[in-house]
């Protein structure tokens, strides 16, 4: 109870004229940033950090999350019109968002991702309201051998969705693992695979495998059928917006699950990224429409959104209360936390709770006022798709290329940014699944990490993953889920024979 | 080590003669500063304090652009300052790194074909403990390990970088063996201690102050030959003049420290070296840098010029010989 | 014309020409199973091994269903189309590289409007230049995010 109570004093804090000016300003600027080729949260926060020194901590950090929110739906924007994911987290969206926006459907497609990516906010600071004190508290509990078990279980989770051979799906994951092991090892401290080469210095970014795989090779495959894109005549109106609305509590088993999941994941150092994927890989597996995901199915655009959202903002709670930034953004802006003069840690909520639930307080308004403005913008954004296609392809070429010369500052990047497009079109057009690679490319070094260290932990004994009631329980639910298919034959062989002869 | 004396050698003479020369050298383009880790990391507060404080104060007339190069642990940042000799607009940030990873790992560049321009402060280590553990001081934590070898576990950031080589000299000193856990960074290995699931780590006082203040860890003694300043308390009892160094408590390592050092690419003129030695100098004279060394309990020192080449020289052989013993060193 | 068949025999080779790679990268950092847990190339290695033992298994399978591939995977109309996309891309990463993002974004844009929109070069090559323009604007001066620039920038005195 004390929570809301402090909760009560925050929105006293954060719903002021002013904040709420900060709040729209700071929301629009980050759908720019989101939306703009190359640019992404860390460059908005590290524009606006300087201009944050005048303001007091409270203002300043409303200023930065509310540019942070609106960074993360400018993302969902560019993976649902263009296949371009802006954040990792937001690649799982690409897979119906980008066919749905494809055959015409984009005011849907868009509108049907902000407001789950909304609501699954919503969950997660609801989650962080309540439970503050146990959230950092849990966090602490968690070290290599658990961090393996998160990620493992969010591999089982989605592993096997390919479905068109199962060669091709391990391919496309084992390359994945080989492109993420490219690089500096934490481990042993030294470089693999780079082969004398300066430029995998710094391993390959999996950005710029996404936005090759996804952006360039999806374009190659549009322009090879002469499609243009569908949605050109689609015209776009408010009402479309307003209509798919009404539909939203179709979707609520999605919205619920998809929420525990991301909060879940953004509790345990899972992150957004392996929530998305995992939220993706169950709804698949639940549901009754299978076949339509990868489709267009509104569906597969609710569950990945909601968990993402709900990750990012419940992972907001570890990230002040232990002071390790989860993502580049993070970092920044914690750099800017003590500047201000807070030291995030543990003491952040007893010495300054104005400043932690004045911050809880701007998430809740901060992501309404972003629901607001991102709905009002879906008309102008998907009018993008009626510009002619041969003005609009070459300006995603474009947008391509400085997108992953931005990631690094690398020339070479260009030139691996057109290796994945001429791979991501042989993959797709020869039915590779392109997600494990993706998914791989993301957790696989992670995974790796955690794996060794825990092994260094237990002198290299694999029971130290049942040393402990959390661990034990997450490896054995990893495991029932990457046997699930298996399990499940085997289970149907068993009942079979009983219910038929109950029903005899 | 002909190479070693032959740079020492070379530098000693551009100084003679370079000191001759007028210092009206002026950036002509905007500087880039390099940042030799990721967002956030130490060198990157660093590198962006230095920035904000030149632009609140108006010390260069040519404006500064910051771009973190932290592949490989920095040594992204170092190869491309190496590439881009002769180029006096580019200002590369690090660590000891700087002179210590060609050692441990194969890089297509050499200490020697960079320019040292200033370190600004040097970064304290301390020994850690988690705060409801039983030992209360150095010694009795040393006793432990040697009770059990190979059994405490210490974290620390990244491998055969800082923290491991400091490990190593502890348990050298002590004649101890501990398990050396390799994490990415000081923040989570804070973390880990905090959760208890390491037994120390050596962490920079920075990266576990928030942890301290909230008791979910305790330090035991401080790798520096004096004890740190700064008065007031940070816990109830504490504050960080009451950390022993650790020598009096038991540890015999004088001096433990990491340098946060400049650079610029080979092959610049000496003017330009100057340049930026005289505007770093400057930097670290405004009260704003004082308040970022006070936060952040590092010790304030600038070294440019002769004593600068001399630190290095003395850090470079005191850490390779380390390496040497462990080794870790690539040919 | 190209089939399926090769189209998937020769992906198949790729992908396990990249799973030797790795695997022959691995070896240089021991492939074994200390105290301390698996060695640094134990991970690419098995990895490295799996991404050919399941290229050779697609091998296998285009090759014992070798009828039901010889479906067209590109025919000469679709050829024709992908290169006139591709192939300007191919020239877009080079010319970056010698004249700077700006330069090569002006004269890709304009060669494509032109060539495959049927604009009059004079529409196109305005575009082309607004575009690098306002690339320019937003990126260099709003967000002061430095893109690889070329002699051109250099000669009129844009850092």
């Amino acid at each position: 109870m004390e929570n809301f109570a402090s909760l009560l004093h925050g929105f006293g804090v954060a719903l002021t004229t002013y904040h709420v000016a900060l709040m729209v300003v700071g929301v629009l600027l980050g759908i720019l940033v989101g939306v703009l080729p190359g640019l992404g949260a860390p460059n908005g926060v590290s524009l606006l950090l300087p201009l944050t020194f005048t303001m007091d901590p409270v203002s300043a950090i409303i200023l930065l999350t509310s540019m942070y929110w609106g960074a993360l739906f400018g993302g969902s924007t560019t993976s649902i019109l263009f296949n371009i994911p802006g954040e990792p987290s937001s690649v799982a969206t690409t897979f119906d968002g980008y066919p749905m926006a494809k055959q015409g459907n984009a005011a849907e497609a868009l509108t049907l991702a902000f407001l789950s990516a909304g609501f699954g906010a919503l969950v997660g600071v609801i989650l962080i309201t309540v439970l503050s004190g146990w959230v950092a508290k849990f966090a602490l509990r968690f070290s290599s051998p658990e961090y393996f078990a998160v990620y493992f279980l969010a591999f089982a989770s989605f592993v096997g969705l390919g479905g068109t051979s199962p060669f091709k799906t391990v391919v496309s994951m084992g390359l994945g693992f080989a492109f993420a092991a490219v690089g500096m090892d934490t481990v042993s401290g030294g470089l693999r695979l780079t082969f004398g080469l300066n430029e995998l210095l710094s391993g390959i970014s999996f950005l710029i495998a996404v936005i090759g795989l996804f952006g360039i090779g999806e374009l190659m495959l549009t322009m090879e059928e002469g499609l243009r894109f569908d949605g050109i005549r689609a015209r776009v109106r408010l009402r479309d917006v307003v209509r798919t609305i009404g539909t939203m509590p179709r979707y609520w088993v999605a919205l619920l699950r998809s929420s525990v999941i991301g909060c879940w994941m953004g509790i345990t150092p899972g992150g957004p990224t392996a929530a998305s994927f995992m939220s993706y890989g169950l709804a698949k597996r639940l549901s009754r429409r299978k076949e339509a995901f990868g489709k267009g199915e509104p569906e597969g655009v609710v569950a990945p959104e909601t968990a993402d959202h709900a990750a990012g903002s419940s992972a907001i709670l570890p990230m002040l209360a232990l002071g390790v930034p989860g993502s580049a953004t993070a970092a920044v802006m914690m750099g800017g936390l003590m500047i201000w003069g807070l030291n995030p840690g543990p003491m952040l909520f007893i010495e300054r709770p104005d400043f932690v639930w004045g911050l809880i307080a701007s998430m809740y308004l901060g992501n309404m006022v972003a629901v607001l403005v991102v709905l009002t913008t879906i008309p102008l954004f998907a009018s993008i798709l009626r510009i002619p296609f041969a003005i609009i392809g070459p300006i995603i070429v474009i947008v391509c290329f400085i997108g992953a010369y931005t990631v690094a500052g690398r020339s070479f990047d260009l030139w691996l940014a057109l290796a994945f497009g001429l791979a991501g079109y042989l993959f797709k057009k020869l039915d590779y699944p392109i997600a494990p690679l993706v998914l791989a490319m993301v957790l696989g070094d992670k995974a790796e990490d955690a794996f060794r260290q825990s092994m260094i932990m237990s002198k290299g004994s694999l029971s130290i993953f049942w040393s402990n009631g959390l661990v034990a329980t997450l490896i054995s639910l990893g495991l029932v889920l990457a046997f699930w298919p298996l399990l499940s034959m085997v289970l149907a062989r068993l009942t079979r024979p009983k219910t038929t002869s109950a029903t005899a | 080590m002909i190479k070693k004396t032959s740079w020492l050698v070379a530098t000693a003479l551009t100084v003679v003669f370079g000191a001759a020369a007028q210092a009206d050298w002026k950036p002509a383009k905007p500087v880039e500063f390099i940042v030799t880790s990721s967002p956030g990391g130490g060198t990157d507060n660093f590198a962006r304090m230095v920035q904000s404080i030149i632009a609140k104060h108006k010390l260069m007339e040519q404006s500064v652009v910051v771009t973190n190069k932290g592949g490989g642990s920095g040594a992204e940042g170092f190869v491309y300052t190496k590439v881009a000799a002769g180029d006096p607009h580019k200002l590369t940030f690090g660590t000891n790194n700087a002179y210590l990873l060609p050692y441990v790992a194969k890089l297509a560049y050499k200490p020697s074909e960079l320019t040292p321009v200033a370190a600004m402060a040097l970064d304290e280590f301390v020994l850690w403990v988690n705060g409801n553990s039983p030992y209360k001081d150095a010694k009795s934590f040393i006793e432990a390990a040697k009770a059990k070898p190979e059994t405490l576990k210490i974290g620390g950031s990244q491998s055969k970088d800082t923290d491991q080589t400091l490990t190593s000299l502890i348990e050298e000193a002590t004649g101890t063996k501990f398990i050396y856990v390799p994490f990415q960074g000081g923040g989570a290995a804070g973390v880990q201690l905090a959760g208890g699931h390491i037994d120390g780590n050596t962490n920079n006082p920075n990266e576990n102050a928030g942890q301290w203040k909230a008791g979910a860890v305790t330090p035991l003694c401080v790798f520096s030959p004096t004890r740190l300043q700064g008065g007031a308390k940070v816990t109830a009892t504490m504050g960080w003049s009451d950390i022993p160094t650790c020598k009096e408590a038991g540890i015999p390592i004088e001096q433990f420290q990491m340098p946060r050092t400049v650079w610029l690419p080979g092959g610049v003129p000496q003017e330009a070296a100057e340049f930026y030695a005289d505007l770093l100098k400057k930097v670290s004279e405004t009260p704003e840098w004082k308040e970022y060394i006070e936060r952040t309990s590092q010790t304030n020192r600038f070294l440019a010029g002769e004593e600068l080449k001399r630190f290095i020289a003395e850090d470079d052989v005191k850490t390779s010989k380390v390496f040497e013993r462990e080794g870790w060193i690539v040919r | 014309m190209i089939s399926r068949f090769q189209a998937e025999i020769a992906t198949a080779l790729m992908t396990a020409g990249l799973g030797l790679t790795a695997v022959a990268g691995a070896l240089e950092f021991g492939v074994g199973w200390g105290d301390a847990g698996p060695d640094a190339g134990a991970f690419p290695f098995y990895i490295g091994l799996l991404i050919i033992a399941a290229s050779i298994g697609t091998l296998f399978q285009a090759a014992t269903g070798r009828q039901a591939l010889q479906s067209v995977f590109l025919d000469r109309e679709q050829a024709k189309r992908l290169g006139a996309f591709f192939i300007p891309i191919l020239f877009f990463v080079p010319t970056a590289l010698l004249l700077g993002l700006y330069v090569a974004t002006a004269l890709y844009l304009t060669f494509v409007m032109w060539m495959q929109g049927g604009y009059r070069l004079i529409v196109s090559a305005a575009s082309g230049l607004a575009a690098a323009v306002i690339f320019y604007i937003v990126l260099e001066i709003a967000f002061q995010v430095p893109l690889l620039k070329g002699p051109l920038e250099a000669a009129l005195g844009i850092y």
